[in-house]
């Protein structure tokens, strides 16, 4: 990896500079730990007043978070005076580190830049060292408001007279987006708005149909959509007074007379020009060579890109991928065949024409071209006379003869364009309006179609208790307790079931066993969620998640400790799986006057949940 | 082009513009120095090569930053603003402003710890609580400025109105941490917690949970199954707010905020965002009384900004000594040479 500098060099240049307390932002948890562990192995250490007053606020906490005196990091933090702060610990931990901070006990904090949000704590420095941040798979640039965010931590009222962001660059840094971070403004935020089930069924327990419109359009998604709407209405008024000088002639709709008209003129030019500019072959391939299909050229083939006629070419041009992955120009005439062989094409305005995704594909299409492929019958198309055509243009169209024709001739291309432009208004000022009502109705026809609502949208009794589990996922468990999939179930089932739902991380790990019972059950999940796919994304449900919380209800000797060496992942993550599954469980467990058995068995889970770490915080 | 043509010109190109050109085409490319960039994209591209030749010159067309050039006579080009829009920062050499940069001294001058003084609220804090009196408040402020002096107070005056509080937060290690705070100083059997399967003194006048758990209590009380003496609540006090704009929770706040009671005041307190105008017009636009905003984007603990090389040296990082707001910044040309220094150094190979 290219040079960054070292944690502990950094640390000491900051000391240096009395630029500490500091917290520095890194990548990953990895190098917070990698960080600490630096400074483990350094001789670094700090006078030992200060590693008391360390070890004074420590203990305090252990009054109220025992776990505290058992973690490992614990002597080390005292020993350099510097700490990790990030998503893997638990709770209690960060606490403990965040009120050592706040007594100003530490000199510095490694933080994952992820969780700047989650940071309530501030110092005299903040470290910059990457201007992306993960967000789910990919990288992406960190907004203004998110290096202010991280820069906001800098300078403590009251205990600083300045603050400093400083940053040090590292492969993960463009210094652009951070100067743009520190010296733009906020961006604007845009509601989130989403319609989900239970949000419908909540608000049809409480207000009739009638009304839900007028609810959903006091939100938020509303008014930013309502505001959008105005612009255009604005424009739209434009428009009109630009339109007034083109009323009623002779004709009341002379736009659309004029169109069709234009339009039936310029196919007979085309026509004759084509006669005789073009063979008529040509004329009737040229349909064909549209971007995907595969034709013949002599002594080749090759992937049609686009189809154009350039300035300095007369004749109709293609552009050809050939197989190798060359891409050729070719007058349209050399064609010999057209293949009755077409592939997906996603268009691009420059060259190559198309993505270079999609260029990629297509080239191993056409490395793969099959030998033989049954080529298209073109069917030439007698044109007619000439004065065929004038004739019926006299005979179905006023036009020709009109007196207002020269004024129509000039006026009709503006007049086109600013009616098209009125139309095209008026259907996004509809659509704002109405989008967030319909996509009410269409989640609400699912409902409907699933039992929960009467075809009158009030709610059935499966929809009277289903409103009340109000989480993510909530259609895949309503569905599994209307089959009975959780009948005489065991508390740690529920709860591992409850965790493989709740859990949406990927990372892989090594994990405990699952029960056979557990595992079957999981299968029958799993089958649901995907016959539920198409109304509700399915969760990950996976088996070894769901095996860590089977192990720590259904094991109640099993420690804290226990547990985390059962798995590989961290404690903060194991600590937060948990927590999520208690608040899946106490989901369920307010269904206890319709379902009173599968309420106990949820409320049993919880109680087992509850113990060691999961105690020390409400 | 051949393959040492395109080489060659990849070598030309910034760091950040290759990380461009890298997106989509090299799995985590974000790991990858100059050098093992330019090597992943030769090796992944020979059927693609049109391909990245083609973005490879739209990018160049953008007003990037120059190569870094080590030669000494030619100032290093910064690699300043990536936006087309931005083009007078594409040549930082001759938009400089004439004053000096300020010198290292001056940047480390003043740090400090101020001398204690008795506590006065500042005008926009009294502003938002006497605001609260009469309708809802948003307050969109730094980080770092005094928003939880606006919560306490507001607080402070609806328990004296025997009126019932509800402090909001998005995360609950949030809660906790407030929770802890708040019962310290409001003392224990005034606070109140209130999570999925806990209610830890939930007669309490000030109750923290989170914005779901509001939420539900609100969907709760729609229905007529009450939980919580809605009835007396008089304000309810969302920190974070900005959280609204949160991808798969923000639709939350939403929901609390068109279902919050009518008697109960909102008071909104949130980082500094682009837009809280707008949202104090939604909020007057659905609510009995209308929304007063509270912003500034001063910062009451002033911010400097510096660069610390790889190698311990420190610099400013701008010119002046305070941030250049709204100005693009023109680099402090000692950090605009030991950047362009570490990028150079990026590109060599390391040797192992
Ligand atoms: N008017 C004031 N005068 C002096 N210090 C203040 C004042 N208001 C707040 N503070 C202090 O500023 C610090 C930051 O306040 P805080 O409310 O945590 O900021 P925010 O919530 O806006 O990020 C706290 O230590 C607080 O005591």
């Amino acid at each position: 990896m290219p040079p960054s500098i070292h944690p502990v060099d950094l640390i000491n240049a900051l000391r240096s500079k009395h630029l500490t307390p500091a917290i520095v932002f890194l990548t990953s948890r990895r190098a917070c730990d990698d960080a600490m562990q630096a400074f483990e192995r350094s001789q670094v250490a700090i006078p030992p007043a200060r590693q008391d007053a360390i070890a004074a606020v420590l203990t305090e906490l252990v009054a109220q978070y025992p776990s505290i005196a058992e973690h490992p990091l614990q002597s080390v933090v005292q020993r350099v005076g510097v700490a990790a702060h990030h998503a893997g610990h638990l709770p209690s931990w960060k606490i403990a580190i965040e009120e050592l901070m706040r007594q100003g006990c530490l000199d510095a904090v490694f933080a994952t830049t992820t969780l700047a949000a989650g940071v309530d704590f501030p110092a005299r420095t903040v470290v910059i060292t990457q201007s992306s941040v993960r967000k789910s798979r990919d990288f992406t640039d960190l907004a203004i408001s998110e290096v202010q965010q991280l820069a906001g931590r800098a300078g403590r009222r009251g205990k600083d007279l300045v603050g400093f962001a400083v940053l040090t660059p590292s492969p993960y840094i463009d210094l652009s987006v951070i100067t743009k971070g520190l010296t733009g403004q906020p961006e604007a935020i845009d509601s989130q708005f989403v319609i989900s089930y239970p949000m419908i069924l909540n608000l049809l327990k409480a207000h009739p149909l009638d009304q839900i419109q007028a609810i959903l359009a006091k939100s938020f998604a509303q008014f930013q959509l309502n505001s959008r709407a105005e612009i255009l209405e604005n424009k739209l008024d434009t428009l009109h007074v630009q339109m007034e000088p083109y009323g009623p002639r002779v004709c009341t709709d002379w736009i659309a007379q004029w169109q069709v008209f234009d339009h039936a003129r310029k196919q007979k030019a085309h026509r004759i020009q084509v006669k005789r500019h073009e063979s008529p072959e040509l004329t009737a391939r040229l349909q064909f060579l549209t971007p995907g299909r595969v034709v013949g050229v002599p002594k080749a083939r090759g992937i049609v890109l686009r189809q154009y006629r350039s300035k300095g070419q007369k004749q109709p041009m293609v552009t050809l991928l050939r197989p190798g992955g060359a891409v050729t120009e070719c007058p349209a005439g050399t064609v010999t065949q057209v293949f009755d062989k077409t592939f997906e094409v996603t268009e691009a305005p420059v060259y190559p024409w198309c993505t270079p995704g999609c260029l990629d594909e297509l080239t191993h299409q056409a490395n793969d071209l099959p030998v033989r492929m049954p080529a298209l019958p073109i069917l030439v198309q007698e044109e007619p006379e000439e004065s065929q055509i004038v004739q019926t243009l006299n005979d179905e169209f006023p036009c020709p003869t009109c007196p207002s024709r020269p004024a129509c001739q000039k006026d009709h291309a503006g007049a086109l364009k600013l009616r098209q432009e009125v139309h095209r208004n008026q259907k996004m000022i509809q659509a704002l309006h109405t989008g967030l009502w319909h996509r009410f109705q269409s989640r609400t026809e699912i409902l409907q179609q699933l039992g929960y609502l009467t075809p009158t949208c009030q709610l059935t009794e499966i929809g009277e208790w289903a409103r009340l589990i109000r989480i993510d996922h909530s259609l895949l468990i309503t569905e599994l307790i209307r089959a009975e999939a959780f009948s005489g179930i065991e508390p740690q089932v529920l709860a591992g079931i409850m965790s493989s739902i709740a859990h949406d991380d990927d990372r892989p790990g090594a994990f405990p066993r699952i029960s056979p019972g557990l595992a079957s059950l999981l299968g029958q999940v799993r089958h649901l969620a995907e016959s539920l796919e198409p109304h509700e994304d399915p969760p990950l449900l996976r088996a070894d998640i769901a095996a860590v919380s089977e192990r720590w209800i259904g094991d109640p000797n099993l420690t804290w400790i226990g547990l985390c060496r059962l798995t590989t992942m961290a404690e903060g993550d194991i600590y937060r799986l948990l927590a999520r599954t208690l608040e899946f469980l106490s989901q369920i467990h307010t269904l206890r006057g319709t379902h009173p058995g599968l309420a106990d068995c949820a409320s049993r889970a919880i109680k087992a949940l509850r113990r060691g770490v999961l105690e020390e915080l409400p | 082009m051949t393959t040492e043509e395109l080489e060659k010109l990849l070598d030309e190109q910034p760091v950040s513009r290759l990380h461009r050109l890298a997106r989509g085409r090299i799995h985590r490319h974000f790991r990858l120095g100059k050098r093992r960039l330019v090597e992943a994209l030769l090796r992944c591209t020979p059927e693609n090569r049109p391909g990245l030749e083609s973005d490879l010159h739209a990018l160049m067309q953008e007003p990037l930053p120059a190569p870094p050039v080590v030669a000494k006579e030619r100032r290093p080009a910064g690699p300043l603003p990536t936006r087309p829009g931005s083009q007078r920062n594409a040549h930082p050499g001759h938009a400089e402003p004439t004053e000096p940069a300020t010198d290292l001294a001056s940047f480390l001058e003043g740090i400090g710890v101020p001398a204690p003084h008795p506590f006065v609220p500042d005008a926009w804090q009294e502003e938002a609580v006497a605001h609260l009196a009469s309708g809802d408040v948003i307050v969109s402020v730094p980080t770092g400025s005094g928003k939880t002096y606006v919560a306490l107070e507001a607080t402070r005056r609806a328990i004296a109105a025997d009126r019932t509080v509800i402090y909001t937060s998005p995360l609950k290690a949030l809660s906790n941490t407030k929770f802890t705070e708040f019962s310290r100083l409001f003392g224990p059997d005034k606070v109140g917690i209130l999570t999925g399967d806990r209610k830890d003194n939930a007669q309490a006048p000030l109750l923290i949970m989170t914005t779901e758990i509001l939420r539900n209590l609100l969907y709760d009380a729609a229905s007529g199954e009450i939980d919580v003496r809605l009835d007396t609540l008089g304000l309810v006090i969302m920190d974070e707010s900005q959280y609204i704009a949160d991808p798969e929770r923000g639709v939350v706040w939403e929901e609390t905020i068109i279902f919050c009671p009518a008697q109960a005041k909102l008071l909104l307190l949130s980082a500094s965002i682009g837009n809280p105008q707008d949202v104090a017009d939604w909020l007057t636009s659905i609510r009995p009384s209308p929304c007063h905003l509270i912003r500034h984007n001063r910062r009451t603990v002033p911010l400097r900004a510096g660069y610390l090389h790889p190698n311990g040296k420190l610099s400013p990082l701008f010119r002046s000594v305070s941030i250049p707001h709204g100005q693009g910044g023109a680099l402090h040309p000692e950090a605009k040479r030991l950047f362009a220094q570490y990028e150079e150094e990026t590109i060599r190979p390391r040797s192992h």
